[in-house]
This record gives C-alpha cells, sequence and structure tokens, in this order.
C-alpha cells in the first residue's frame, strides 16, 4: 500500500514533469494545437502512444504488468467525448494538465481544478441514473482491436503505423 | 511574426524526444501499477472530502464505491503531477501567465471572463470524463495503448470536438494575429 503510493507520486511527478516541459500545461499551446497552429502538442501524444502500445506488447510478452481494457458504449462513450472537448477546446486543459498546471501556479488552471471536482461531483450523484440510461444500453463490452484484427502482433502494428501516418499528416496538414 | 512565436516556445523540449520520455513514464506505470489514470484522482480527492464531511453519502454511492480514496496510487499520482508541474515550471524561463495570450487577444484582461471559462471547461471534462470512465490519459492514452476500441473511439472525439469549439471561441483571433 505504502509502495503504492510512493510509485504513484514518483509517477505523477515525472509524468507532471514531462508534459509541463513540453508545453501542454500552457492553455495558449493547447489552443493553438486545437487551431492547426502548432502541431507539437499532438504530434508529441500520438507518438507517445505509439510507442507506449509497441512497449506494453513487449512487457507483455514477458508476462510484465497489468492491464484493464474499458468498455466502449457506443452512446455514452461518444457523448462523453463530445462533452469533454466542448470543455477542453473552451478551457485547453484535461483533467492531467489541469494538475500540473495548477502546479505550475496558472491561476486559470486552478479554476478549472475546482471545475472539474463541481464536475464530478455532480456525475457522481447522478451516477445511479446515468449509466443506466446512457451508458449500459449500447455497452458492447471490453473490445480491442486484437479481436477485430485477428491477433495483438497485428494490432499493434496496425496501431503503430496508423499513429505514425497521423503524426506525418498532422505535421503536414497544421503548418500548412 | 511566425519565427517570434517558434522562438519563445522553443525553450519547451521538442515533441519527438518528449514523447520518449512519455512512453517511458507510461510504460513505467503499466509494470508498477497498471493503467495510468488522472480523472479517477478527481474521484479519489472527493471521496476524501465526503469520508469525513458526510461518510453515509459516500457509502451510498455507486461512483464513490468504485474507486479508492486518498490513501491510494491514484491519488498520489495527481498529487504528483501538481509537484511534476511545480517543479518544472520552476526550472523554466517561460512566463507562467494567468490568462493565456489567445485568450487576452480575444475576449481582454477580464479574469473574471477567463476563470468563469476554465471553471466551465473543467466541469464538462471531469463529467464527461466519469461518464465515459476515463480522459486523455484514462481512456485515450491508456486504452489506446493497451489496442482498446473505447480509447481510439474517445480520441477521435475529443480532438474533432476540441478543434471546431476552439474554432468557435476564437474565431480568426487564433489565426491571424500569432505574436
Amino acid at each position: 500500500m505504502i509502495a503504492q503510493i510512493w510509485l504513484g507520486l514518483f509517477s505523477g511527478i515525472a509524468f507532471g514533469f514531462v508534459i509541463q516541459r513540453v508545453g501542454a500545461t500552457n492553455a495558449n499551446v493547447m489552443a493553438r494545437a486545437h487551431l492547426m497552429i502548432d502541431s507539437g502538442i499532438p504530434k508529441f501524444m500520438l507518438t507517445a502512444v505509439a510507442l507506449s502500445a509497441v512497449g506494453l506488447f513487449g512487457l507483455q510478452a514477458v508476462d510484465v504488468g497489468r492491464t484493464l481494457i474499458l468498455p466502449t458504449s457506443i452512446v455514452a462513450t461518444g457523448l462523453a467525448a463530445v462533452i469533454f472537448g466542448i470543455g477542453w477546446g473552451l478551457a485547453g486543459y484535461c483533467p492531467g494538465t489541469a494538475w500540473a498546471a495548477v502546479g505550475e501556479g496558472r491561476m486559470d488552471a486552478i479554476f478549472a481544478l475546482l471545475g472539474g471536482l463541481a464536475g464530478t461531483a455532480v456525475f457522481a450523484q447522478f451516477h445511479e441514473q446515468l449509466v443506466p440510461l446512457l451508458y449500459d444500453p449500447t455497452n458492447v463490452g471490453q473490445i480491442s482491436l486484437a479481436d477485430w484484427l485477428g491477433g495483438k502482433a497485428v494490432a499493434v502494428a496496425v496501431i503503430a503505423i496508423g499513429f505514425g501516418l497521423c503524426v506525418w499528416g498532422i505535421g503536414k496538414i497544421w503548418e500548412n | 511574426m511566425k519565427t517570434d512565436s517558434r522562438q519563445s516556445l522553443s525553450t519547451y523540449w521538442r515533441w519527438f524526444p518528449a514523447s520518449f520520455a512519455l512512453a517511458g513514464i507510461i510504460l513505467f506505470i503499466f509494470a508498477t501499477f497498471g493503467p495510468p489514470a488522472s480523472s479517477s484522482g478527481f474521484v479519489s480527492t472527493l471521496k476524501g472530502f465526503f469520508q469525513s464531511a458526510a461518510p453515509e453519502y459516500v457509502n451510498d454511492k455507486a461512483h464513490y464505491q468504485m474507486l479508492p480514496g486518498p490513501g491510494s496510487w491514484l491519488f498520489a499520482f495527481v498529487i504528483g503531477m501538481a509537484l511534476g508541474g511545480f517543479i518544472g515550471g520552476r526550472t523554466l524561463k517561460i512566463p507562467v501567465r494567468d490568462i493565456p495570450e489567445i485568450w487576452e487577444r480575444k475576449f481582454g484582461r477580464s479574469r473574471v471572463k477567463r476563470y468563469a471559462a476554465t471553471f466551465t471547461g473543467g466541469f464538462l471534462i471531469l463529467f464527461g470524463a466519469r461518464l465515459a470512465g476515463g480522459c486523455t490519459l484514462g481512456l485515450f492514452i491508456s486504452g489506446s495503448t493497451q489496442l482498446a476500441v473505447s480509447g481510439l473511439y474517445f480520441g477521435v472525439v475529443i480532438f474533432a470536438v476540441a478543434m471546431i469549439t476552439a474554432r468557435m471561441v476564437y474565431g480568426k483571433a487564433g489565426k491571424e494575429r500569432q505574436s
């Protein structure tokens, strides 16, 4: 238990430091990414995912680590993403960057964090009504690309190449 | 104009080496804990608050029962994120602003307006993240790394909607006057 807390703290410090260093905690940089002016942040995120997918495949091959695939609910996951996208485009913060930006000393991030606590409290209050209404009816389960493509190795290759192509495309389109 | 903004950004790390650093941290987290997540940290924080303020409410509510309170990896992680941001901010010579430049050009120096916008944005991202079961990190990054369809689906939609929203918020102000 105590070891887990120290691991969490250490992982958080490293994660927060790196996202600060690359500019992801700066809402100005994030807005310019969303407006297709600066391509650094989206390229950074997608490359990190592609590398992590390859790395995780390696870890799993030697039986290291724990994974948990979240289910897909066609309605709830999609609707939640729309709500999330509006908030992200408006504020320029996502849940993780808000914590790091608060540590950096950005006042507007403190309000994003407080708004986030309020949003969490409201969702938790109505969880019992909203989940059966929005999430459960179109929940198609913990599906993964590996199920669709008939194997993990193929799916990892598709993710790595697909995300790589996205990074290349973003570099082409954003900087024009 | 373009070179000015490039130079002012150049003290941030370049995206390519930084993505290797982040992937290394993500893999460390998968190896030592499991899928990384940050919106869950908000639930743990509130659970801690309500456990002392209204313990029966916590026991009653499914959303607080499904995640641990403050004595957990999830809570330590978000506190660590704030510490990492603090260390990063103190050791980099880029001024930290309360209102982003692009926002100030469009909406002026009103703090009330900016803070109201980030409070609203913060509300929406967490409400959405809790409905989906994760955020940019806990669902998109963690999920896609594990080849989860939920993460890819969520990721495509959040990027598309955020890009449309940013265009509606900033209009042409973002594109035309960059420095």
